[in-house]
């Protein structure tokens, strides 16, 4: 195995100084000469026609600059998809939920431009309106969209193998229901814009992003503008999770209040308003029919999924296939069909989310607990008996190569003392366990690679260019660690330009778990690029094949020969003072089948690499209040490579706090005819530092044969088999099922009773 | 060093003419009526995005707002403004004079006047502790404090945590242990974190983590926060 000096190893985040002595910039913390403040008027109604907008008393108040209406805008239509563009960014006709974008103000300061809010006079005509999934499928129900037959938004429809067969030749069957209200994604940071445009009309904007390039395009379609005039800024973002990865019709209003202005505008949103309207969660409720042999392995399995997707298209068609596709990847199933819809409500708009359904992922894992007890089978031996392996192809073809599922499983359960402990626990003492797999990536159609630039200095030190985004992950301590690796150099010779669109060059993104599979390649290719020009220049100079040569510690140097060596510095020097290039440049395209679609063709590779996940919650409840004390957690993922194992584990624990602990036992959303009762952080429970239980982390490694290094996807998977471990546990400690998540204590009070009765 | 606000633009006196009220009218300058109005406001459910922050100020200014309103309306005309107020602050050991509105709080002055944006704003209602700050070496909730009310006091912001270029050794914790994600709630961390070991300089876990129940992270799980305060605690010894 290669030897390196900073892959594997413990690298400080290169954002950490910045963001502990408060000199880290997040949007809201800037402010422009002559800058605004925005702010948006949000409509009352869950559903009604938009009669009249009369803005007049609003304008003339003292110090508004600006007004918008839907007039101001074009008549662009968001979606990811061009059979999803459904939402604008400010509505002329009819608004479809509560805190739904209406019109904008820009003054000089925030309570004038709350004040001029007060003075725009919107005339509604009130619609009726749907909030379930249910009522909106009904044949006589208010229809959202145009065109959308019983608000069905997407109807994603996987069929593979025989699942009749399957079930014909299955020891038992059982079907079971699962649901779960909305969550919320609650990134530390609230949505903040800084919008302005220049004298030549460029575009220059700052705002929370889970891809610089993602947001630039809409703007460009909305503006009207060519994308070189489109300059999203690099900032330090505040987390994502997922929610953060399209255009808000925040980003289009402060840019046209801006236009309209002729001066920077600021909107930083309430706590209130990021829940309501940014993204949040799917609701869901996921019908599982599982059959398996005597052994437990599992024979067919049909699922139907209905998702709550709000009022717009947002992520739809990733969104609806996701939950499934984890799961696909996660255990073998041969025999399978999956019809997952997403309707619309009047509720707000839902995105793809961590977790991906907790009602869908807990759903597939605790009914192979419910099997199991049937057939007498512990859970681990179950999963093991189910778990993918390297070398399968998913239900859906896509070839899983790097796998390292039942080393998971096997080293978590020794690590838990799983044999010792299921069924040898004291009463009300429980211990559950729960798989996950996360793809690398899916197809993105142009977006879908990433190039890097490495450019030289005189002084031997570097700069990386990367459209690469940080949301809090540690992408750019990544970026630069492998650029390190690469050239011999230590990480503070070497400056990161990142997530800026009129710099660095196009990049997917880091909300389909691609940074470091596909950013991360495409700068150490870029790197490479660089190191094989200055090998040329060094070879002739040490007399040396420049296959020969290796770069390490700011020297190149003759493999195996140290003392035949040369300062990087001087090769760079040589270069220069010759006219030779020794810059690098990089560029990375997975592979995965751009024939793939989500819904037309929900076949063919989709990413092109998985990882996979197992994690085991050990729970103590007191029956007397349905009070969960989680004991213990171990945690264990296969990242292909851990490149930076501590930056690795604070992913495993923030995910096990977000989907375990928050998911599965306090985080939820509670609606009153479209409205969000609990939008604010009082009302909306995350957890705290008192709440949290011990982690244990196992990274395990499988060194995937096409990430950098050998790495995969370490992120997001963590926070889905937590929810299901904790789901299982709780259920393990109780001795009764719950299907209806998260398990508060009203739930496992009610359960205990049942079991009783 | 002070920092004026721009043009109070709404609170001009333009458009006002000295005139006598009728009964309801001044019963509605009634203080005890504006209160109600303004509890009105927070119990309706909120629809508008910055109702929170409105809400907020709602008993502080509605008297005010309410009057120059009116003025616009033309129905009444009341010649009251609120005044700005000249404010004294000792902020990271350095004195400020400010000229500013009764009803800003802390976390308001320190990022909008004093432009020390290290302090992060979130929730504005007292329960992220994303703006924590110390007051008299006490974690408090800058939101939730009139920024007069902090007058005279000594008031500790995350800048004034790095001495002459040197990382306080919880911020070096901080950065060692990889106790940061995204940096939002960092700020308001590692202040809580430093009252803490000010006042108990070798906490137990359980001490620490209940020190920092009231600074919500969505990152970490908090572990490697716990961690890195127990290795600053370790280091003072």
């Amino acid at each position: 195995m290669a030897e390196y000096s900073l892959i594997g190893k413990g690298m400080q985040r290169v954002d950490a100084i910045a963001k502990a002595t408060g000199q880290a910039l997040f949007s809201a913390d800037l402010a422009l000469p002559r800058m605004l403040f925005g702010k948006v008027l949000r409509s009352p109604h869950t559903h009604a026609k938009i009669v009249h907008i009369d803005t007049s008393r609003a304008s003339k108040l003292p110090g508004v600059k600006a007004v918008v209406t839907g007039r101001d805008s074009s008549d662009e239509k968001w979606g990811v998809f061009r059979y999803t563009q459904d939402q604008r960014f400010l509505p002329v006709d009819k608004v479809r939920f509560i805190g739904e974008e209406v019109a904008a103000v820009a003054a000089v300061d925030e309570d004038t431009a709350l004040e001029a809010l007060d003075l725009i006079r919107v005339e509604y005509e009130e619609l009726p309106s749907v909030f379930t999934v249910e009522d909106a499928l009904k044949p006589d129900a208010p229809i959202l969209h145009e065109g959308y037959r019983g608000n069905i938004n997407i109807h994603v429809k996987i069929d593979v193998g025989d699942v009749e067969k399957g079930f014909k030749e299955s020891y038992i069957v059982r079907e079971d229901t699962f649901i779960a209200p909305e969550e919320s994604y609650f990134q530390a940071e609230p949505y903040a814009v800084v919008a302005q445009f220049d004298n030549g009309g460029c575009l220059e904007i700052w705002m929370p992003n889970g891809g610089p390039h993602l947001k630039s395009k809409p703007l460009a379609n909305v503006f009207g503008i060519p994308l070189n005039k489109v300059r999203v800024r690099k900032i330090t973002i505040g987390g994502a999770f997922g929610g953060r990865s399209e255009i808000s019709p925040a980003d289009v209003i402060c840019a046209l209040l801006a236009r309209k202005s002729g001066k920077p505008v600021k909107i930083v949103y309430t706590r209130e308003e990021n829940t309501i309207a940014t993204r949040q969660a799917h609701s869901m409720k996921a019908i599982i029919k599982t059959g398996v042999d005597r052994e437990g392995r599992v024979q067919a399995r049909d699922i139907t999924c209905y998702m709550d997707g709000g009022a717009y298209s947002s992520t739809g068609p990733i969104a609806t296939s996701v939950p499934f596709l984890c799961m696909e990847q996660a255990y073998r199933m041969e025999n399978v069909r999956y019809n997952g819809y997403r309707v619309f409500t009047n509720k707000p708009i839902r995105g793809m989310y961590r977790c991906h359904g907790r009602a869908f992922a807990c759903g597939v894992d605790l009914q192979l607990d419910m099997l199991g007890e049937e057939l007498h089978i512990d859970p681990v031996i179950m999963r093991l008996r189910n778990a993918r392996q390297p070398g399968d192809y998913t239900p859906t073809k896509s070839y899983v190569g790097s796998c390292g599922m039942v080393e998971t499983i096997e080293r978590s359960a020794e690590a838990a003392g799983w044999k010792e402990k299921f069924g040898k626990l004291p009463p009300y003492h429980g211990i559950g366990v729960g798989c996950n797999s996360v793809q690398t990536g899916f197809p993105m159609g142009i977006r879908g690679g990433s190039e890097a630039f490495v450019k030289f200095n005189e002084d031997g030190g570097i700069t990386v260019i990367s459209g690469v985004v940080d949301n809090g992950q540690g992408n750019e301590t990544m970026l630069v660690q492998i650029a390190a690796e690469e050239l011999g150099l230590s990480s503070d010779d070497v400056q990161l330009v990142s997530a800026d669109t009129e710099v660095t060059p196009s990049d997917p993104g880091s909300y389909s778990m691609v940074s470091t599979f596909v950013g991360g390649n495409a700068v150490r290719l870029a790197a490479q690029d660089a190191k094989k020009k200055l090998f040329v220049i060094a070879a002739k100079a040490l007399e040396a094949k420049p296959e020969d040569l290796i770069a390490k510690d700011r020297k190149i140097m003759v493999k195996g020969e140290p003392e035949r060596s040369l300062p990087l510095t001087k090769v760079v020097r040589m270069g220069l003072s010759r006219g030779q290039s020794i810059s690098g440049e990089g560029a990375y395209w997975p592979r995965v089948d751009s024939r793939r679609e989500w819904v037309e063709n929900p076949t063919g590779q989709l990413s092109e690499a998985f990882s996979f996940g197992t994690t085991i919650v050990e729970v103590k409840v007191d029956p007397d209040t349905g009070q969960v004390t989680v004991l213990e957690t171990w945690a264990a993922q296969d990242v292909g490579r851990a490149l930076n194992p501590k930056i690795i584990e604070s992913q495993f624990e923030g995910g096990l706090a977000m989907g375990g602990q928050g998911g599965m036992l306090t985080e939820y959303h509670v609606f009153d005819r479209g409205r969000v009762l609990n939008p604010t952080q009082l009302d909306y429970k995350l957890p705290l530092a008192c709440d949290m239980p011990k982690i244990h982390n196992i990274i395990v490694e499988t060194i995937d044969p096409n990430g950098p290094y050998g790495a995969k996807e370490a992120a997001m998977s963590i926070a889905m088999s937590a929810a299901q471990a904790y789901a299982a546990a709780v259920c393990n400690a109780i001795g009764v099922y719950i299907n209806d998540f998260p398990i508060t204590p009203d739930k496992i009070l009610e359960a205990l009773k049942r079991k009783k009765a | 060093m002070r920092a004026e606000r721009k043009k109070p633009s709404n609170r001009t006196q333009k458009g006002k003419r000295p005139g006598k009220l009728t009964s309801k009218q001044a019963s509605r300058q009634d203080p005890k009526h504006v209160a109600q109005r303004a509890a009105k406001k927070i119990s309706r459910p909120a629809t508008k995005g910055a109702q929170e922050h409105r809400t907020k100020k709602a008993a502080a200014s509605a008297a005010q707002k309410h009057s120059a309103k009116k003025a616009r309306g033309r129905t009444l005309a009341l010649p009251t403004t609120i005044e700005k107020k000249r404010v004294r602050l000792r902020v990271n050991k350095e004195e400020y004079e400010l000229f500013i509105y009764p009803h800003r709080t802390l976390a308001e002055v320190l990022r909008d006047e004093l432009h020390l944006t290290g302090t992060k704003q979130s929730c504005n209602e007292g329960a992220c502790g994303t703006c924590t700050v110390l007051l008299e070496g006490a974690p408090i909730r800058s939101c939730l404090l009139l920024a007069a009310d902090a007058e005279g006091k000594e008031i500790t912001t995350i800048e004034g945590l790095a001495e002459s270029g040197k990382l306080h050794p919880i911020q070096a914790a901080f950065v060692e242990y990889y106790a940061i994600q995204c940096g939002f709630c960092t700020p308001g961390m590692i202040l809580t974190a430093k009252a803490l070991l000010d006042k108990n300089p070798h906490p137990t876990e359980e001490e620490i983590r209940s020190a920092i129940a009231g600074n919500v992270c969505r990152c970490t799980g908090y572990t490697k926060i716990v961690e890195a305060i127990k290795a600053a605690s370790e280091a003072q010894r």
